[in-house]
């Protein structure tokens, strides 16, 4: 990086940088009349700590003064090797030294500082996984009644078809929260402490919206209990590839949950809120 | 002994004197400004469902998740619509004010706050692109990004002119007002106690505030010009070490995306690229995906390529061309991203993180062309009073001119 720095600033010397040279290349009200008489290329740095503008940088400082300034260089040069080296322990696998220090690192990291850049990595997602949701209706004349399943991974898809700015409604929001429900859950679906409640509250609320959408209650029905699943389908391999996956999908049934319960999450403020500190931001 | 000694006071006499990169610092934060501008303008229409008090991710859940964390957004202060509408209209305006760099620092710092609002109130709405500028508004803060290619450059261009004459520049009133306002509203959130989480945000917003009134002091009270000048050196120190971080967080996310991917039996088998474009999440248009994927020559050659050339980016700053020809593929590539997976603001994001790289002489050769398209747009509506076109010099040795035409 330092290289890089040095470089671009050996291109351009100090000399060109528009702030030394406004007194030489001031510009003027006419046109620059005569584009024959070539400026010398290091004019302005020759000609810039003249008259009008005084010379800047630490050389223009008395002792005292420097000494200030060698102070802010110090902070500034250690905050920055501090902050790239937190940084870079934050994306790096886990090491030596992130076991050894992973509190002082996430302390600094987040929340702010936050990031994840397995772009694709370390093998790109070659599953489909449709998120499904069919509700129990309650109907106007008293009875109820169970809706068919909605897809509506496929409904995000078909926006996301022909679409040159997909909405983060259809290309994220779905798909962010079935990934942040599965990674705070476990295989029975009980969820982990007080991100696992906020999960789930979240997951229903996106469905209750789009069933609301799709006005699956029909003419005066309300919706009492939703159930969710997931499809999760293989990815076919390329045709040149002699490979073999199974085509047949896999589903993950969720618990019928009630519509009214909207207020649960609340009550496991409490819960085990560090246990699994972050471990769905990872997923972004 | 003596080399290294004079390399190491040239190297402090460069990074006290000058803000380094005027011009990648301009074009990073046009670029930054312009992909959040325009995300906020295409997700209007759903701003309530990613955002609004009562969304999918609701005010309740919000605050228990920052309850946790600590992350700052001024949507968690109330769940009024008016106060939502009022921050989304804010973050808007931000955008805009920065991109045209007016009261760059002010409004880098306005920007940010208006970034972070939005994307901790509801973190599960976001991406990649998101988490770019996530990290990059914070970032911007640091730097004298409005140094060319803004209307603080202007003003600054237009005062000198003034001197130059020999007229007495008039006092800047909006600026002290400026402050004043914005000073009052931070006591009042931190006397109010919305400041409570995470410190990083606070120590910002207070140091920044804090240090434009020294800035205006010492300017103004100051006898001798060395404390000015001391607040140069230390502007400069900051903002070269902020554009060092922006530098290195661009190569390592390069690094993290193409290492981790050197581990994945599908980025080692040459088929990688053919599965994100089967997602239905990720497949716009299922006919070039097809396209893309029908030949397996050509899918491992994308494939291999991405890797070789995320991995080895940062290692080719050291040689000036070979950066310059890799930065123009991954350009490529994520404008092609942009399209084929259907991810616009993470590639815009991307991009403008990219061009922190590029080369002074193309951006000005930039400025040149976005300023000559001006004034043959306005030569359009008004009849020719602009005779300097013909024989314009190649690359001007004057760094003023390239921009000049572009900004007045």
């Amino acid at each position: 990086m330092d290289a890089y720095d040095a470089g671009s600033a050996a291109r351009h010397g100090p000399g060109e940088e528009p702030r030394d040279t406004p007194s030489a290349v001031a510009p003027s009200p006419a046109p620059p009349a005569s584009p024959t008489s070539p400026a010398p290329p290091a004019s302005p740095a020759a000609a810039a700590p003249s008259a009008l503008e005084p010379r800047t940088g630490v050389a223009a400082l008395s002792l005292r003064y420097q000494i200030g300034a060698a102070l802010a260089l110090a902070v500034v040069a250690i905050a920055v090797c501090v902050h790239t080296g937190m940084v870079f322990l934050h994306v790096a696998p886990p090491n030596t030294v992130t076991k050894q220090h992973g509190k002082a690192i996430d302390d600094w990291i987040y929340p702010e500082f936050e990031q994840n850049w397995k772009l694709f990595a370390p093998n790109p997602l070659q599953q489909n996984i449709a998120v499904q949701v069919r509700a129990q209706v309650g109907t106007a004349d008293g009875g109820t009644r169970t809706t068919g399943w909605y897809d509506l991974s496929a409904q995000d898809g078909r926006a996301i078809d022909g679409n040159l700015l997909p909405s983060h409604t259809q290309q994220n929001e779905l798909r962010r929260a079935w990934d942040f429900f599965v990674a705070t859950h476990d295989a029975q679906n009980r969820p982990v402490g007080l991100r696992g409640a906020l999960s789930e509250t979240y997951l229903r609320h996106i469905v209750e919206l789009r069933l609301d959408r799709a006005n699956a209650a029909g003419e005066g029905g309300a919706l009492e209990r939703v159930q969710v699943r997931s499809r999760t389908t293989n990815v076919r391999p390329p045709k040149w590839s002699d490979e073999q996956v199974s085509d047949k999908p896999t589903y993950r049934m969720l618990p019928w949950w009630s519509v009214s319960a909207d207020k649960a999450s609340k009550t496991d403020r409490a819960g085990g809120v560090g246990a699994v500190s972050g471990a769905e931001e990872g997923a972004r | 002994m003596n080399r290294f000694a004079l390399a190491i006071s040239a190297a402090i006499a460069r990074v006290t004197e000058s803000a380094l990169g005027p011009y990648q610092t301009a074009v990073i934060r046009i670029g930054f400004t312009a992909t959040w501008l325009l995300f906020l303008l295409r997700e209007f229409p759903h701003r309530q469902e990613l955002y609004g008090p009562d969304g999918p991710w609701d005010f309740d859940l919000a605050q228990q998740l920052i309850g946790t964390n600590g992350s700052f957004t001024a949507l968690i202060w109330s769940n009024s619509q008016f106060w939502f509408e009022s921050v989304y209209a804010f973050a808007v305006l931000t955008s805009v004010l920065l991109l045209l760099g007016w009261r760059t620092r002010t409004m880098s710092v306005l920007f940010m706050v208006g970034v972070l609002s939005l994307q901790n109130r509801s973190i599960f709405m976001g991406d990649g692109g998101d988490n770019v500028l996530h990290l990059m508004c914070v970032y911007l803060v640091f730097t004298r990004c409005g140094r060319v290619w803004s209307l603080d450059e202007r003003r600054a261009g237009l005062a000198r002119e003034a001197r130059a004459r020999g007229e007495r520049a008039r006092p800047d009133r909006l600026g002290p007002a400026l402050w004043g306002v914005l000073g009052a509203a931070l006591v009042s959130v931190t006397v109010a106690g919305r400041l409570d989480g995470d410190l990083t945000v606070p120590v910002i917003l207070w140091g920044v505030w804090l240090s434009q009134a020294v800035w205006w002091i010492v300017g103004r009270r100051a006898t001798t010009p060395e404390p000015r000048i001391l607040l140069d050196v230390v502007g400069n120190i900051v903002h070269n070490g902020a554009l060092l971080v922006i530098m290195a967080e661009a190569c390592l996310i390069y690094a993290t995306a193409g290492w981790y991917k050197i581990q994945g039996s599908r980025w080692q088998d040459g088929t990688a690229v053919h599965y994100p474009l089967q997602l239905d999440y990720f497949s716009p248009w299922p006919g070039l995906a097809e396209l893309l994927s029908s030949s397996g020559t050509m899918v491992m050659l994308i494939t291999y390529g991405t890797v070789i050339v995320q991995v080895a980016f940062p290692f080719t700053l050291f040689n000036r061309r070979v950066k310059n020809v890799l930065l123009a593929a991954m350009i490529t590539e994520h404008a092609v991203i942009a399209v084929v997976l259907g991810l616009p603001f993470f590639s815009l994001a991307m991009i403008a993180a990219d061009a922190v790289f590029l080369p002074t002489s193309f951006l000005r050769r930039l400025g040149d062309w976005a300023a000559r398209a001006r004034g043959g747009l306005s030569r359009l509506t008004k009849r020719g009073d602009d005779p300097t076109e013909l024989p314009a010099p190649r690359t001007p040795e004057n760094p003023e001119h390239a921009h000049v035409g572009f900004t007045a």
